[in-house]
């Protein structure tokens, strides 16, 4: 309970922060949609040729790609912008003052910055997901809803988990701006069908770094109802990521040496 | 002239160091760069499971597109030199280079050609291994590879990204923060650019307005040339609009920073 208003408190500090420089919000917004636009395009480009990928027609691969562009836009909007400030932090010697406030440095890095933009395209994201639903002819209860955005979360557990672990290798290498480039082409998987990998791939994007689970499972949610197999593997490999993540985070901790590391 | 030349094999020299000096990074961007390849070949191969071409394509065909971008982007992509000519105008650190008697433009290509040669080094183990792992798996067409039209390409493409890299990051002389119209621009290249798929797939007449466009010589015609995907008229057309569109460029960088310098001042430095 402490931790949840520490976190509103860091929220609204960071939204008054961010306020301040409005035209930088629009113009962001304009970025973020530009890369947004590409996706669509290049499923625009694919289903002109074709009917279906792995089983996916166009529209369920539209409720694929914006389920995906609604975690990576929440992620972005709330967690990321901390998360990737770590490096900075452990180069500078400015973790210090994290580490000596009275709660999980993990939790102060990830948590102390917002971007507002992000919001913004994470509604346009909503807007075609609910587009490509109705054109599906889909209706789903308020439950199925719930249980959905109940994945997303799960989702953003992994996007957490595998930043978080990246840039934790901050605190063995000095300049560690190449993890963000990592983190964008590790996340190019989380938008391919489930049923297009095979072999060592899937394994590996399943259980070790369960990046096909991510958008796949809650868009087959939504598409074909509940999925209690994938759906258990997707918490139970979520949570464990995370666990990792912040056990990785703590270890590198233990070889940082203030300022002068 | 002769004391310029003499000076950018030292500044190469410089680039090169300052490319290796944080080798991890490095290398972990390289390690990254082969990713995409492996994606791509998985979501093709769900494309083609039901049919052998997509367009003019096979999946050989579009797994070699691919994999000869990699290199297009290895030889070509500016790497941080957009941000580090934006610093370098924000926080007035020209101050130092402009008392050198080494034409600015000059200078960043040498750095430019540096950060390049340090990230081919570095990005062909990776590439090398995706490939040859794709090439176990299917007939890549690597015979029909075409080094005499694709080098010309190659270089005209590395010379097009230079010099509108150069255009974007001048515009720190007016703009507080050109990160976003960076990724703007990146955003456009990706798309127009023939990175996310070959043009050649676009319905024909979005196909043809879109090869008027400098994004397209950056990325697809070097590629679409290595690959020997085009005609002999068309690769000597798309030379020619490549060349004039860097031309073009260049010449609008040399105004850029004419103006700008009028109105760049800096204390100390």
């Amino acid at each position: 309970m402490q931790l949840l208003r520490l976190w509103l408190l860091q929220l609204r500090y960071a939204a008054t922060r961010e306020l301040m420089f409005r035209a930088n919000f629009f113009v962001w917004v304009a970025v973020e949609l530009a890369w947004f636009v590409i996706q669509l395009a290049f499923l625009g480009v694919i289903y002109h040729h074709v009917e279906e990928v792995a089983g996916w027609r166009r529209n369920e691969m539209i409720v694929l790609v914006t389920t995906n562009q609604l975690v990576i836009q929440i992620f972005t909007a709330f967690l990321m912008p901390g998360l990737t400030k770590l490096p900075e932090l452990v180069r500078t010697g400015k973790l210090d003052f994290v580490l000596v406030k009275p709660a999980p440095p993990a939790f102060l890095i990830s948590t102390s910055h917002l971007e507002i933009g992000p919001l913004a395209n994470g509604g346009i994201a909503v807007a075609m997901l609910v587009a490509a639903v109705g054109g599906l002819g889909l209706h789903p209860s308020w439950g199925e809803m719930a249980w959905y955005l109940a994945l997303v979360f799960a989702g953003l557990l992994v996007h957490y988990a595998v930043l978080m672990t990246l840039v934790s290798l901050s605190f063995w290498i000095i300049q560690a701006e190449s993890v963000l480039l990592g983190y964008y082409t590790l996340f190019q998987v989380a938008r391919i069908p489930r049923e297009a990998a095979s072999g060592w791939f899937r394994v590996v994007f399943t259980f070790a770094i369960p990046l096909l689970l991510v958008a796949n499972v809650p868009a087959a949610t939504l598409i074909r109802g509940r999925q209690p197999g994938p759906t258990t593997l997707f918490l139970l490999s979520g949570l464990l990521a995370a666990v990792f993540s912040t056990a990785f985070f703590l270890f590198g901790l233990r070889r940082y040496q203030s300022a002068s590391s | 002239m002769s004391a310029v030349l003499r000076a950018l094999p030292a500044v190469f020299s410089l680039g090169l160091q300052q490319q290796l000096a944080y080798r991890w990074n490095y290398f972990l961007r390289s390690v990254f760069s082969a990713l995409p390849l492996l994606v791509s070949w998985v979501f093709w191969g769900a494309v083609f499971r039901e049919r052998a071409t997509v367009g003019n394509y096979t999946l050989a065909g579009i797994l070699t597109y691919y994999a000869v971008l990699l290199v297009v982007e290895a030889v070509c992509q500016p790497s941080d030199d957009d941000f580090q000519i934006s610093r370098e105008i924000r926080e007035g650190m020209l101050n130092p280079i402009l008392l050198r008697p080494l034409p600015y433009g000059l200078y960043r290509a040498a750095l430019f050609a540096a950060g390049r040669s340090a990230y081919l080094l570095a990005a062909l183990i990776p590439v090398s291994l995706s490939l040859f792992l794709v090439s176990r798996a299917m007939d890549l067409n690597l015979a029909r590879l075409s080094l005499g039209y694709g080098a010309p390409a190659l270089l005209g493409a590395a010379l097009l990204q230079f010099s509108l890299t150069l255009c974007l990051s001048l515009c720190s002389f007016w703009l507080l923060d050109v990160s976003a119209l960076i990724f703007l621009v990146y955003a456009l290249e990706f798309l127009a650019g023939g990175h996310v798929f070959p043009l050649d797939l676009l319905p024909p007449p979005l196909f043809a307005v879109v090869r008027l466009l400098p994004f397209a010589y950056e990325y697809w015609f070097p590629a679409a040339a290595l690959c020997g995907n085009l005609s002999e008229g068309a690769w000597k057309a798309g030379l020619c609009l490549q060349y004039g569109w860097a031309f073009f460029f260049l010449v609008l960088a040399h105004f850029l920073w004419k103006a700008g310098l009028r109105r760049f001042t800096a204390a100390g430095g």
